[in-house]
């Protein structure tokens, strides 16, 4: 019988029986990709499509207050109730009791505050064009505060974007004010309405364009199911580990040395045999992503249109994982080890490599600390295919760290092997 | 008939790393072709460390041993498809059935696939195995698991076959069985070099043993003249005679 061909069947063998691992190697990336689709696409919605729930107590009686409402509502960004009732001193706990992610307090004297800033502002304007003279007096208060209350939950980013919206509709108020006290100046207070109108739409149109060379609209699809996809093909150290250590504690080791067998040809089918699981893993994922996802309102995953490169880089980290796999079971005494170490050390990776966060929002020492971490140059092997339509040759520049991997990985596992005196 | 096989060993000595004392102290001895050999002493003496180093697991500090086929010396590849091992430990995987594991072990001799189920079928049948032959080990009772310890280490039908300890923990039949097949192949021309704790059960199995002691050869012969010179009936009792009543175990 074919060596090679029964030390894989073996392996697939024990692969197969062992069910937890299965379990882990398949169900887990699933269930990661779906669910962390579903809540980062779910957060983008919300944000986009007005399901930030907020409620406003406004205390002011003038006009502004009323115009400053309608342009938050204008914006979509939120779903608006009016709580006029609460006190200041009620709105935290009503926020917090009510589920609500966010309040606005306006003020009593918001308008009236508002009037005052803008008549000076445009008072000042006039006298400097020497039209008029300054009035010389100045508002009593610079700014009439507007208190904004949100979930503690709620992520920074989503306060500061409530934040940068109520500051660019306060600008919008003041400024139509005072054109309203310049025109009146000039005795032709109807004639503004067409300024105004012009003011209250941008001039410049923004469109955001992704530095991508291929025709690839980054989403939280295009995202997620390539991160998650490399966690869960390196997270095969747990079972791959698992059996080398078992089969060194079992003694079939010690019984292999005494048979006509390169040990290379162990080592090798069970290389064959994870890179082949690790590949299923990827065609389990990303089918999901291309078939499931699209029935379920999530972004359709959309592959590179170069699928040789993308089998080739598909190839490269199933082999870095399966080397690293390797190595730890070689280094590992104990189960427990390869477990412990396993996992904790592809968790680590995977949090400094961007899988869990982005790297560009780390602190510049843990930048640094990433490039150590295989999984970083994983995940830019695949951005470079999904998001940023690289070719093979881009690809080479962001590869070559994962050549090293393997090379150390492999080399660490043959010394430990030889120390050991298993080959 | 299987080619039978001689083994000589030259001042083998064996000193691990890390430790004061050799293991093993310039032993000289040899086994001959067609011997039920017996390598015995008590815990720590040395007798895993020598069948260790003969079946090519570990290395000499210094000394050397040879395999001889018809005067030949073999190289040790040669001596890798002859040998039979059969460790103390089960040397098998247990989530597998004992047909998928002869299958895996069996391949590395180049035997047929046809070949190899022949052959398993045969030793299962002796050793009381047939029936479970496509259940999953981890099923077994122990004495199951040693029969199929012994069964992969046969599987090619060895010229030299090496057994550690090989009926420890089994039960009477599963003993009986395990023996019955041994002898039946030391018949057909196998060398059995041997090593157990029981000695009622060494002095019905061997014809020549070696005596080690603290890593040192005390005696080497067979056995009946050995038993006249000192004297004595059992083996037991040349064994205390011979080693003392002294513990010799350690640790690392």
């Amino acid at each position: 019988m074919n060596r090679l061909r029964a030390s894989v069947k073996k392996e697939f063998l024990l692969l197969i029986h062992d069910r937890v691992g299965l379990m882990f190697m398949f169900m887990m990336p699933l269930l990661l990709v779906f669910v962390i689709t579903i809540v980062q696409d779910n957060a983008f919605r919300k944000i986009n499509e007005g399901h930030i729930s907020m409620f406003i107590v406004n205390h002011d009686t003038g006009s502004q207050s009323i115009k400053l409402i309608q342009l938050v509502e204008a914006s979509g960004m939120f779903k608006i109730e009016i709580k006029n009732d609460l006190d200041q001193s009620e709105i935290k706990q009503y926020l917090l009791e009510n589920r609500k992610q966010a309040a606005v307090y306006i003020p009593d004297d918001f308008s009236a505050l508002l009037n005052e800033k803008s008549n000076y502002a445009a008072g000042l304007m006039l006298a400097d064009f020497g039209l008029m003279e300054a009035s010389g007096i100045v508002p009593e208060k610079e700014v009439s505060e507007i208190l904004l209350f949100h979930d503690p939950v709620l992520q920074e980013a989503y306060c500061q974007n409530i934040n940068n919206l109520l500051v660019t509709s306060v600008q919008i108020l003041e400024n139509t004010l005072m054109l309203d006290v310049i025109y009146s100046q000039f005795g032709i207070d109807n004639e503004s309405g067409q300024l105004k109108e012009k003011l209250g739409s941008p001039c410049v149109s923004i469109t955001q364009t992704p530095a991508s060379k291929a025709d690839i609209k980054p989403n939280t699809t295009q995202h997620n199911v390539p991160a998650w996809t490399i966690f869960a093909m390196f997270f095969i150290v747990v079972s791959l580990g698992n059996n080398i250590v078992k089969e060194r504690l079992n003694g079939s080791f010690v019984r292999l040395k005494t048979m006509p067998v390169n040990f290379m040809l162990i080592w090798g089918s069970k290389t064959i045999v994870y890179v082949g699981v690790t590949i299923l893993q990827v065609l389990v994922v990303f089918s999901m992503g291309i078939f499931v996802f699209p029935l379920i309102e999530l972004p359709e995953l959309i592959l590179p249109n170069n699928l040789a490169v993308l089998i080739f880089v598909v190839l490269i980290i199933a082999l870095s994982a399966v080397s690293y796999a390797l190595m730890i079971g070689t280094l590992a005494e104990t189960q427990e080890q390869a477990n412990g170490i396993g996992a904790v050390s592809i968790i680590i990776f995977a949090v400094l490599g961007g899988i869990f966060v982005p790297v560009f929002a780390m602190p510049d020492f843990l930048k640094f600390i990433s490039y150590f971490s295989p999984l970083y140059w994983c995940l830019e092997g695949f951005y470079f295919l999904f998001l940023k339509g690289g070719n093979l040759l881009d690809l080479l520049n962001v590869l070559w760290p994962l050549f090293v991997f393997i090379i150390v990985c492999q080399s660490i596992t043959y010394v430990k092997l030889k120390i050991e005196k298993i080959i | 008939m299987i080619n039978s096989i001689c083994i000589k060993t030259e001042n083998l000595s064996k000193r691990y790393r890390n430790s004061e004392e050799e293991s093993l102290s310039k032993i000289s001895f040899t086994i001959n072709k067609g011997d039920k050999f017996g390598i015995l002493g008590p815990n720590g003496a040395g007798k895993t460390t020598l069948i260790s180093i003969l079946c090519g697991i570990i290395p000499t500090s210094s000394g050397k041993y040879s395999y001889y086929e018809n005067d030949t010396v073999l190289s040790l590849v040669d001596i890798k498809k002859r040998l039979g091992f059969v460790p103390q430990d089960y040397a098998f995987y247990e989530e597998l059935s004992p047909i998928q594991n002869m299958m895996y072990f069996g391949s590395f001799y180049k035997l047929s696939i046809k070949e190899i189920t022949r052959r398993s079928e045969e030793i299962f049948n002796i050793l009381g195995i047939s029936n479970v032959a496509h259940k999953k080990i981890k099923t077994f009772s122990g004495g199951m698991k040693r029969r199929m310890n012994l069964a992969i280490g046969i599987i090619h039908k060895p010229a030299v076959l090496f057994l550690d300890e090989p009926t420890v923990g089994a039960d009477v039949q599963s003993k009986h069985a395990m023996l019955t097949y041994i002898n039946f192949l030391n018949s057909e021309g196998t060398t059995v070099v041997y090593t157990s704790h029981h000695m009622s059960e060494a002095q019905e199995f061997c014809n020549r043993i070696v005596l080690i002691n603290k890593g040192e050869l005390v005696v080497c012969d067979e056995l009946k003249p050995l038993l006249q010179k000192y004297n004595t009936s059992s083996l037991k009792s040349l064994f205390i005679q011979l080693t003392g009543t002294q513990y010799f175990d350690h640790y690392e």
